[in-house]
């Protein structure tokens, strides 16, 4: 990134930080004034609504000019391949001088145009691949994958963007997923990543965007490791379907379904361990959704119960922690117990209240009734949904 | 100050920890803000807001479903008589519990009791229409008009929401009102024109003004003025999807809704650049954009060049809608 990008990001950082103070009524006006003058932010940031607004739209110019170019070259593959790689490259180049301005940095153009440079570019490479050098597909899946790899990175260290990096540290295990030991590449290159960007979450000398980038990777990284060491993912061999030689099942050493049963119950563990030791609510996350998906493979072993009487139980169980936690936490001496609360902080929690309406909208809506019908009992196959939850008869 | 050279050293967000420090010895914030600031600021004190609001969605989400599996694989070896009234229990416990935490009823914003109320309420609701379904299809209790349970459950909901002041109780109610006319809170279906039915799109457009002008009036008349943004989104969605389904379908009427669209659009724009309201603005802009695309690909359906200018054009329109965007931001950040 460049030194002045940086700077901004710092800069931003402090800005939201003080908006949080400002919201939560910890400051008056005039200190957010004073703090602003302090640390002086030159760039534009507009809300996401406009991010997104501006990214959708940069991204519809730049395809309809793609796609209204690539129809009159069409018949010519060769074409296409240059088109792409020369779209790609504009693309990226916008990017690069769209970063390089605070008019332009935030508005959102810079994250359309660096996704679709990256993508026309790989698609580019792609072809040439299949249709110039006529690589076996295998070869140039393989070859993708790295190029993938390389690009998103370069990507994220450039523009700092978590994104790239996330879909940087994806690539990385698909490619190792096809390789001879993919389960063992997994965990190996999983813990190592996590090792390396953990250490680094909290590093001043990033930026901040390439901090974010290092909890993304970190998490990336963490999700390999319990993915390769889930006894169920080790018993369907998801994994090996990507390989390009998939080992047969007698391949497997001894005692590997023992340590993958042992590590689906310890890793959420530990993961969840790690979150409350830290603090690090992303990390208590990622042990949590760990830790459900290791009671969804625990129910897939051992049937204790019917299914409607594990989800009512699970439901309830959840609810009634959510309660107690709350309830402790508040009750609890400076409404805290180990460092944690349940006051908002300096979040807005406005914009929270009304971001949840959206889930609940989505899960819970019950079908919408077919156009045309007559009102008129069917008597028969009628649906169970006035709740949302629509199970048919 | 500089922001060169942030400091070393574990804690959450040096370059706030930094700033917070300068802040401090420019006299900025007091010691006690400066403290405190630090002190989140280096994790000192984390909020677990969102991880019990996400616990709770999805205990309501697996309760839900479990009843669900439970009607369904259950319902001859435990009669329907058990089934609805254990769910009429159920959801009776959720809301007594609901009414015992909740502040009066007030036209203003009520703040809510705890994190679990919206949740429990939600749960309280949810049960209560699924048994209400239940009770329908067991006993025919509506009869012939057995499709308006969607309605009365709409209305139960939009009562739930008013009475204990939920944008999600609310949110719910919008979405059902809408399923009870056959309707999903969704422009994509009409923005890709997979053939939206002409009844279907009236009924779009009239729910959609009345969504509207619910948003319109709670603001304006000062009664649970914080639910403007979920009926008007709602709304918005509704009319702009049902007209732009016009321009996309309707072969022979098509221009005519294009300056619907068109109109209705602008006004919205015009409301959203005086309210400063960003994503009003988005969706007509967005809806707009579509419209007019149709229009320039309309005198090149057939001939030469039948696909290249259109597209060409359209990135050209792009381009200026991306210019008005700029414009719009800024007037609606210098007001």
């Amino acid at each position: 990134m460049r030194p002045e990008a940086i700077a901004w990001e710092r800069a931003a950082e402090v800005h939201a930080a003080a908006r949080g103070w400002r919201r939560a009524g910890a400051i008056d006006e005039a200190t957010l004034e004073r703090i602003r003058e302090a640390f002086p932010d030159p760039c534009v940031t507009p809300g996401a609504v406009w991010r997104v607004l501006t990214g959708g739209m940069v991204a519809a110019i730049v395809l309809c000019t793609f796609v209204a170019v690539a129809l009159g070259l069409w018949r010519s593959s060769t074409a296409i391949q240059i088109l792409l790689l020369l779209w790609g490259a504009a693309c990226l180049v916008v990017t690069d001088v769209l970063e390089a301005s605070p008019r332009s940095a935030r508005r959102g153009a810079a994250g359309a145009t660096s996704l679709l440079g990256v993508g026309f570019f790989l698609l580019g490479l792609g072809l040439f691949l299949v249709e110039s050098v006529r690589l076996h597909v295998d070869d140039a899946i393989d070859l993708l994958l790295v190029a993938a790899v390389c690009a998103c990175a370069l990507a994220a260290w450039r523009w700092g963007s978590p994104l790239f990096a996330g879909l940087g540290g994806v690539a990385l295990f698909c490619y190792l997923a096809r390789l001879p030991n993919g389960r063992i590449l997994w965990l190996l290159a999983g813990a190592a990543l996590t090792g390396l960007w953990a250490w680094r979450l909290d590093e001043a000398r990033l930026a901040p965007s390439h901090r974010i980038s290092a909890a993304v990777l970190t998490v990336v990284g963490i999700g390999a490791v319990y993915a390769a060491a889930n006894v169920y993912s080790l018993d369907e061999g998801s994994l090996e379907h990507l390989a390009r030689l998939a080992p047969s099942p007698e391949d497997l050493p001894r005692g590997a379904r023992l340590a993958a049963a042992v590590a689906t119950v310890v890793l959420p563990l530990a993961v969840l361990a790690w979150g409350l030791r830290t603090r690090r609510t992303f990390v208590l996350d990622t042990g949590i959704v760990l830790l459900a998906l290791s009671l969804v493979t625990l129910r897939q072993y051992v049937h204790v119960a019917p299914l409607w009487v594990v989800l009512i139980l699970a439901g309830a169980l959840l609810v009634v922690l959510a309660l107690v936690v709350e309830r402790a936490l508040r009750r609890a001496r400076s409404g805290e117990i180990a460092g944690f609360t349940a006051d908002p902080l300096f979040s807005d929690e406005r914009r929270q209240q009304i971001l949840q309406v959206v889930p609940v909208v989505a899960a819970f809506t019950p079908a919408a009734r077919a156009p045309g019908a007559d009102p008129g009992f069917a008597g028969e196959g009628g649906r169970f949904g006035g709740g949302g939850a629509q199970e048919k008869f | 100050m500089s922001h060169g050279g942030a400091p070393r050293g574990r804690s959450v967000n040096p370059d706030v920890v930094r700033a917070i420090a300068g802040l401090r010895a420019g006299d900025v914030l007091s010691a006690g803000q400066a403290a405190f600031f630090d002190r989140v600021a280096r994790r000192g004190v984390v909020s677990v807001r969102f991880e019990i609001r996400a616990l709770l969605y999805a205990g309501v989400l697996l309760l839900t479903a479990g009843v669900g599996v439970l009607v369904a694989q259950h319902q001859d070896e435990i009669g329907p008589l058990a089934i609805a009234t254990g769910i009429a229990l159920a959801a009776a416990g959720s809301l007594i519990w609901v009414t015992r935490r909740a502040a009066p009823f007030s036209w203003g914003e009520a703040p809510s009791p705890s994190l679990a109320f919206d949740y429990v309420l939600l749960l309280g609701l949810l049960l209560v229409a699924a048994d209400l379904a239940y009770v329908e299809m067991q006993f025919t209790v509506l009869g012939a008009h057995w499709a308006y349970h969607l309605l009365i459950v709409g209305v139960l909901y939009l009562l739930a929401a008013y009475r204990w002041d939920s944008r999600t109780a609310l949110g719910l109610a919008l979405a059902t009102l809408a399923a009870w006319r056959g309707l999903s809170l969704s422009l994509v279906p009409a923005a890709l024109g997979l053939g939206v039915a002409a009844d279907l799109r009236a009924s779009a457009i009239v729910l959609g003004a009345l969504y509207v002008a619910a948003a319109a009036l709670s603001a304006w008349l000062a009664r649970k003025a914080h639910f403007e943004e979920v009926f008007a989104n709602a709304g918005l969605l509704l009319l702009l999807g049902g007209l732009l389904s016009g321009v996309l379908d309707d072969r022979e009427a098509w221009s005519v809704w294009l300056v619907a669209v068109l109109l209705t659009a602008g006004g919205v724009m015009a409301v959203a650049l005086r309210l400063g309201r960003s994503l009003y603005f988005a969706v007509g802009l967005v809806a707009a954009y579509i419209a007019l695309v149709r229009l320039l690909f309309e005198p090149f359906r057939y001939g030469q060049h039948a696909d290249s200018i259109p597209l060409l054009l359209a990135a050209l329109l792009g381009s200026a809608v991306l210019a008005l965007i700029f414009w719009a931001h800024r007037r609606m950040r210098e007001r």
